[in-house]
């Protein structure tokens, strides 16, 4: 999987999780960016995201993701 | 009550309880929540509806999913985080019913787990289906 679809699936996860259809993520966006991205959501994101590639993470990996970019690479790391 | 932590828990592992539901939960439910509609309040329109007696509020039942949780799987240290759930069959005062849940998930990353619940009716016969979101809150020494 390339990266852009990574980034393709990530943005259909944050349209569920977020129920916004509309939003548009870039590597840039950060829990600053949308309002509602609490740490509840970013539990929802999480295991969304786990389900979604099927694989896991381990909570240190997870901890210190500054933005969605970060988590993308993440995701290729697993690869 | 039991106490797990999410280190002890596997998936497949399942806790049930069984409880009858009686007319006074039903009567409670309407003076705390004041859901007045017929079909739980008057067994003669429910009747006409089809229904062979006044129907439990399904969100009566879906409250047994609280103490599934709260209390067995995983107990103590529970923080419900979401619940889906789909109403099968109605339900009706006098039925027993066993609640089930199994762990379905675990997400050790954010120590979240999904627990599939079933609650059954004194006739086997699924009345909820339901999925729960379950957090953990902290263990304490």
């Amino acid at each position: 999987m390339s990266r852009d679809e990574v980034m393709s699936k990530l943005n259909e996860i944050f349209q569920n999780v977020f129920d916004d259809e509309d939003l548009v993520i870039t590597d840039s966006t950060n829990a600053n960016d949308i309002e509602d991205w609490d740490s509840l959501e970013q539990i929802n994101l999480i295991v969304s995201i786990e389900n979604e590639f099927e694989m896991m993470f381990e909570i240190a990996e997870v901890s210190d993701l500054a933005n969605v970019g970060e988590m993308a690479d993440l995701i290729m790391s697993k690869f | 009550m039991k106490e797990y932590r999410f280190e002890d828990l596997e998936i497949g592992m399942s806790e049930s309880f069984t409880v009858e539901i009686t007319e006074k939960m039903v009567n409670d439910f309407l003076c705390d929540i004041d859901d007045t509609n017929p079909l739980h309040t008057d067994s003669k329109f429910a009747k006409e509806q089809g229904y062979q007696d006044r129907v439990v509020y399904g969100m009566l039942t879906n409250a047994l999913l609280s103490k599934l949780v709260g209390v067995y799987l995983p107990g103590k240290y529970c923080l419900l985080q979401g619940v889906e759930s789909e109403f099968k069959k109605p339900v009706y005062i006098g039925d027993v019913l066993t609640v089930t849940g199994t762990v379905e998930e675990l997400h050790p990353s954010v120590k979240r787990m999904s627990v599939k619940a079933v609650i059954t009716n004194q006739n086997n016969k699924k009345v909820v289906r339901s999925k729960i979101e379950v957090g953990f809150l902290k263990y304490g020494e």
